[in-house]
């Protein structure tokens, strides 16, 4: 009996070696941190730690943390090796944490890092990393501002001809001397999105056209909102022509907010009553090349706009005048010339100038081996 | 006052929204989605509008007997079918997801399988070298179809397919670009006018 107890002794003893042979192989994670995550809304802290050597013998990291006077509790999954950071997002605001990193080898022996001080989650005001960008846009917006105030006093504009909103008159009046409608279709954005603004602003200059030959404007239209603000759009286009008596609340209709069944539908309008003009003009996806397509098939002169880059080529391809990207934002000022939405114009210039030095200046700095401006751009988040 | 008061709110959405997208902070959060909750809650109002306006332009079809003015049945048939499902077995019944599956899944799919014909419609269209630019356009075309195809590395000992990618890597990129700073700052643009009340036609047109 006592044999057994003495063999069983040394065997303790030499496991216990064993053990202690290994983990003395593993160092612990060193210059471990725990600090509140910056720009957050207070809801997580980084931990970081320094990477471990290769033949370390580290298979992995495990997160501990604890509650001031509380237990140590494990969080998040065993972190592989190679890992320096982990960001807890588990935590609660007005609670102070403290960290260990446990760095696990590949026999499971463990050794913990020194508990870092205690630190709680703060939400910050404003995001430093969007500094530039603020600055940009804050610099950006005066010159729209500046530019749009200027243009109160009456300064002649010089804007340039862009054809596919040349066009609008043309295609009205082939429409009226046809005997025809046109057919507008604000796409398949809703009311939030700029591009369908934009696209409504347009439609509200045809709508006062149309009111004046008397040609019939059929708007199908996707989203319910977009059909209650363009319903109201075009009445009132009408009113102020002094022709409320040709308007025509059911010419504007929603016909369904799935994207190919809208494409079904306005297609079958444009095959049954062959529009003699056709504006497409909003946010478009996949349908874009099935509506110019089929509206090119019936022999409508078409306009088009979109800021979607990729449907414009297809619109390029299909349509008699497109509008690219930006020209959809000038169209109500180009449409209204008034002077006010004209000087808006000159402030998207100055923006595009602006862009343009940075590129140009940003090129030369990286030519000559100063990265500056890609440095700052590559820290704008 | 009609006019005041929307103009009013925009102004003071408009910035808020603004200011909720540089500060992190959790009351600035909290607005933003606060108020993209409202927006939300707007929506099945306008949908019932949206709903009457179909049955109205659907009724009236029927009644004046306009061309193919019986594929108005099937309107009304689909409309009531779904809805009358979805009230009474809720919308996770198996009859429901049935028929979106079996009915409205394949008609979305069939329009979208015709855009290849549509595209070979256009490109033809497109491609035909009549000036310098369709020319130009013409033989980029080529190379990137060539490049997209097996049979064009096959040819051209992968040429086509690095040709490919150097055109789309470098001049579509960059006309792509700047296309995106274009509407970026046309979108701002856009926005101020907006905010600032200057642009107010989306609130019906006139002062």
């Amino acid at each position: 009996m006592l044999k057994t107890i003495q063999w069983m002794a040394v065997c303790l003893v030499l496991c216990l070696s064993v053990g202690t042979a290994f983990s003395q192989g593993l160092s612990p994670p060193s210059n471990v941190t725990a600090v509140d995550t910056p720009n957050d809304d207070g809801s997580s802290i980084t931990i970081t730690w320094d990477a471990a050597a290769e033949e370390s013998g580290i298979s992995g990291y495990q997160i501990l943390r604890r509650i001031a006077g509380g237990e140590l509790e494990t969080i998040g999954d065993l972190l592989p090796v190679g890992t320096t950071a982990y960001v807890d997002s588990s935590i609660e605001q007005g609670t102070s944490y403290a960290y260990i990193v446990r760095a696990v080898s590949e026999t499971e022996a463990t050794v913990d890092s020194e508990q870092t001080a205690p630190v709680e989650g703060n939400d910050e005001w404003f995001h430093t990393g969007k500094i530039p960008l603020f600055i940009t846009m804050l610099l950006f917006s005066a010159a729209i501002v500046w530019n749009i105030y200027d243009a109160r006093s009456g300064k002649e504009l010089f804007v340039r001809r862009i054809p596919g909103l040349e066009a609008v008159d043309e295609a009205i009046g082939r429409a009226t001397e046809m005997g025809r409608s046109i057919l507008y279709s604000t796409g398949l954005g809703g009311v939030s999105g700029v591009a369908t603004i934009a696209s409504m602003t347009i439609l509200g200059q045809v709508a006062r056209r149309t009111a004046d030959y008397e040609t019939s404007l059929r708007v199908p239209c996707r989203d319910p909102i977009v059909l209650n603000v363009v319903r109201e759009m075009v009445k009132t286009a009408y009113l102020e022509e002094g022709r409320p008596d040709a308007y025509n609340e059911d010419d504007i209709f929603f016909l369904t907010e799935s994207q190919f069944a809208y494409a079904a539908g306005v297609e079958g309008m444009m095959l049954r009553e062959k529009p003699a003009a056709i504006f497409l003009q909003g946010t478009f996806y996949a349908e874009s090349l099935i509506l110019a397509e089929t509206g090119n098939s019936v022999g409508a002169i078409q306009i088009a706009g979109t800021d979607s880059e990729h449907q414009l080529p297809f619109f390029i391809a299909a349509c008699d005048y497109t509008l690219i990207g930006e020209e959809l934002y000038a169209a109500s000022a180009y449409l209204s010339r008034e002077p006010m939405l004209l000087g808006s114009l000159r402030g998207q210039d100055w923006g595009k100038l602006l862009i343009f030095a940075a590129i140009v200046l940003g090129v030369v700095l990286e030519l000559s081996g100063i990265s500056w401006i890609t440095t700052l751009l590559q820290r704008v988040r | 006052m009609k006019r005041q008061v929307p103009l009013v709110l925009c102004f003071v959405f408009g910035i808020a929204m603004i200011f909720t997208q540089f500060s992190p902070h959790s009351f600035s959060q909290g607005i933003y989605e606060e108020v993209i909750r409202w927006a939300l809650i707007i929506g099945p109002f306008a949908l019932v509008l949206a709903t009457v306006t179909l049955i109205q332009t659907h009724t009236a079809r029927i009644r004046r007997r306009t061309e193919h003015w019986q594929y108005s049945f099937v309107v009304f048939a689909g409309l009531i079918v779904m809805v009358l499902i979805g009230i009474f077995l809720k919308p996770q019944n198996p009859m429901f997801e049935w028929l979106y599956n079996n009915v409205q899944l394949p008609m979305d799919a069939t329009m979208f399988s015709l855009l290849a014909f549509f595209i070979a419609s256009a490109a033809y269209r497109a491609f035909r070298a009549r000036t310098f630019e369709a020319s130009l356009l013409l033989i980029t075309a080529l190379i990137v179809m060539m490049g997209n195809v097996p049979v064009g590395d096959l040819l051209s000992n992968d040429t086509a397919s690095k040709a490919r990618q150097w055109i789309l890597d470098n001049p579509n990129l960059s006309a792509r670009r700047g296309i995106i700073l274009g509407v970026s700052l046309g979108v701002i643009s856009q926005s101020i006018r907006i905010i600032l009340g200057i642009e107010r036609s989306y609130l019906g047109g006139g002062d």
